[in-house]
């Protein structure tokens, strides 16, 4: 039987660790992947998802189903502390990303995958939150709304210019079919 | 392509190549370690609470267990109350320094500044506290007595 989040928390919470182990290995993928894409570095991602699971060890209590689910609970607690590393972070490097408007000839190339992940770190994190977690976490817009704590409206508006502004890092991505 | 369709492919794409993509093995075993060491500590301190809850009913259940009349009352200080000052001479004299004596004076002193004395009551002693000046007049006097 595939146990809900909530409950394994619960359980988690009452010292069960089998429960906290399943519910980590059923959530740390998405934690990291989001850390990762947020900010492009493994060790990052690999220190905010340790922190994340630290900090739902030691205020796991603070879940509020009514607010969202666990899964966004979890995301929530990511978010700070990539945002936090954010904080002054690859300005330099992402301005000179910025320069490169027409990324048609690197995309045919073997490494598209990676262009395509430096124009997602080259978005501001506000729009970039947005778009790893709607389009590359899957996260509905209420789920990222309750992660960014902002309405649902503010979530499809940013996804909307983020992706614009993709768009036009990418230039005329008519390649974009290799990447697929 | 629409250029937002060609963005929604290029994101589908990198979504899948990320999709495998898991937070290191051995970071497992570190976050475990510190899940049991915080499930370690939360069982001393229930343990600790069931203690002092145990050890409360005990104490409880002895004082309940006591008749009152074993019960040896507390001794607390009484709260110490006194009267105005009332000047013991005439003329008033430049004030600069002196000293509060504590005594026991006859309760018919109370009588001399304008206070009520049962008579049969007047050999009684009554604390007082005597304000003499530095040339050593007596200057004034209040009465002391205690809250039951």
């Amino acid at each position: 039987m595939n146990t809900d989040d909530p409950e394994l928390l619960g359980r988690a919470l009452e010292g069960e660790e089998d429960a906290f182990t399943a519910l980590y290995r059923r959530r740390q993928g998405g934690v990291y992947r989001f850390a990762l894409q947020m900010t492009g570095s493994v060790e990052v991602a690999e220190d905010v998802t340790q922190e994340t699971f630290l900090a739902l060890i030691l205020h796991g209590s603070r879940y509020d189903a009514a607010r969202g689910t666990v899964s966004s609970f979890l995301y929530g607690i990511a978010r700070n502390f990539v945002l936090r590393r954010l904080d002054g972070w690859r300005e330099a490097e992402l301005e000179e990303f910025a320069g490169h408007d027409d990324l048609l000839e690197d995309l045919t190339r073997r490494e598209s995958i990676e262009q395509v992940r430096s124009a997602v770190l080259s978005l501001p994190p506000a729009y970039r939150e947005v778009v790893v977690l709607c389009d590359l976490q899957d996260a509905s817009y209420e789920e990222a709304a309750a992660v960014m704590a902002c309405p649902v409206g503010t979530v499809r508006s940013r996804l909307s210019r983020g992706r614009s502004m993709l768009a036009r890092k990418l230039g005329r991505i008519a390649v974009c079919g290799s990447v697929e | 392509m629409k250029p937002e369709d060609q963005v929604l492919a290029a994101l589908k794409a990198l979504a899948a190549h990320d999709r495998e993509r898991e937070a290191p093995e051995q970071l497992e075993g570190r976050i475990l370690e510190a899940f049991r060491r915080k499930s370690a500590r939360r069982s001393w301190r229930q343990s600790a609470m069931w203690s002092l809850a145990a050890a409360a009913g005990i104490a409880v259940a002895i004082f309940l267990a006591f008749p009152r009349e074993h019960v040896v009352p507390v001794a607390t200080t009484p709260r110490e109350i006194t009267t105005e000052f009332f000047p013991l001479m005439d003329v008033q004299l430049p004030f600069e320094r002196g000293q509060l004596l504590r005594v026991m004076v006859p309760a018919g002193t109370l009588r001399t500044v304008g206070l009520p004395v049962n008579e049969d009551r007047l050999t009684e002693r009554v604390q007082a506290d005597v304000l003499v000046g530095e040339e050593g007049l007596a200057r004034a006097i209040r009465f002391v007595s205690y809250e039951q």
